[in-house]
């Protein structure tokens, strides 16, 4: 068994190693990645979007409807693990195979609660508002610099996940309020739908965006609105995921 | 220079991958896997592709390894053999 499980792997690996050998050298001019689409990307793609930031006019603008379906992707992640059936009968029942005790701050009936270092407090609480501005200028400055909404959202996941496992979860589960959260967890879609409506007011296509020069600034500001939903979305997914494994 | 780095930092990640899934102790392999995020994360930056290396940084090193956590204390530290 190990040994045909080895002779996968090779056979796998080699054939993957052929693959990958048959593609063209690594930032070559005239590879067919460069010569098509993206050609026409990198050549325009500042003109005609106005963002200097070429891989978010790819996302939301040239491939804004796969970045749509993208985020209603991650939603349904949420969806799925807070359907899973929750409950602690699987474990700690049979006695003598007890679960280490407890990794974190989380409180069960037969494990002792760790306290945090206090070092690893002091350090996260300094810098979380730091890490909180870094998260909104990779937001607000997602179209023109590396950054955007994805890492904007992660970014502020990370922070409330941190938050949470030094504060306990009930002080950190307060930064979301409990009413707006049903909302909140979806924004992602929901803006994405509205400014995709909107682009169908404006230009008569689904998530189309005005293409005059004279327009850059609602176009802007409609970037921006998808933008601010994808990364508090995202963030409120993420903090949710935290809650629902955690709880 | 700059394709040294890269081969080095490859090798790097080939061996703490294999590290990973050697390890028995399944706390030590998220720190390690951990590990490999932040230097998948330098390569992504060095290859010239900021926006996935921000959210490597975040997502692989910081909200996976949390999460990976909060399931190894839900079920067991020691992989059994």
């Amino acid at each position: 068994m190990r040994w045909l499980g080895l002779a996968l792997v090779v056979v796998a690996a080699a054939t993957l190693m052929l693959g990958v050998a048959d593609l063209p050298p690594h930032g070559a001019h005239d590879a067919p990645v460069h010569t098509h689409v993206g050609a026409r990307y990198l050549e325009r793609g500042v003109a005609e979007t106005g963002m200097r930031n070429l891989v978010t006019a790819v996302l939301l603008v040239y491939r804004g409807f796969d970045t749509f379906l993208e985020v209603v992707v991650i939603f349904s992640a949420l969806v799925a693990v807070v359907a899973l059936p929750r409950g602690r009968a699987a474990r700690s029942r049979d006695g003598d195979d007890q679960p280490p005790a407890a990794l974190l701050t989380r409180e069960g009936p037969a494990q002792e609660r760790i306290s945090v270092s206090p070092v690893v407090a002091f350090v996260v609480q300094l810098l979380g508002p730091f890490i909180a501005v870094f998260a909104l200028a990779s937001l607000y400055r997602g179209h023109v610099s590396p950054g955007g909404g994805f890492q904007s959202a992660a970014i502020f996941g990370a922070l409330f996940i941190a938050l949470a496992l030094v504060q306990g979860r009930e002080r950190a589960a307060r930064l979301v309020p409990r009413g707006a959260r049903v909302w909140l967890q979806a924004l992602g879609p929901l803006s994405f739908a509205l400014i995709g409506g909107v682009g169908w007011v404006l230009t008569g296509a689904f998530l189309g965006y005005p293409a005059e020069a004279a327009a850059y600034a609602l176009r802007e500001a409609m970037v921006v609105a998808v933008e601010i939903g994808i990364a508090v979305g995202g963030a409120v997914i993420l903090a949710q995921l935290f809650m629902a494994m955690e709880g | 220079m700059s394709q040294l780095f890269d081969a080095l930092l490859l090798l790097l990640l080939i061996a703490t991958a294999i590290t990973v899934v050697r390890a028995t102790d399944l706390v030590a392999a998220v720190v390690k896997f951990g590990l490999y995020s932040l230097m998948m994360c330098v390569l992504w930056q060095h290859r010239g592709a900021p926006d996935v290396a921000i959210a490597e940084a975040a997502v692989g090193a910081g909200v996976t390894s949390v999460l990976f956590l909060l399931t190894v204390a839900r079920t067991t530290r020691v992989e059994k053999p």
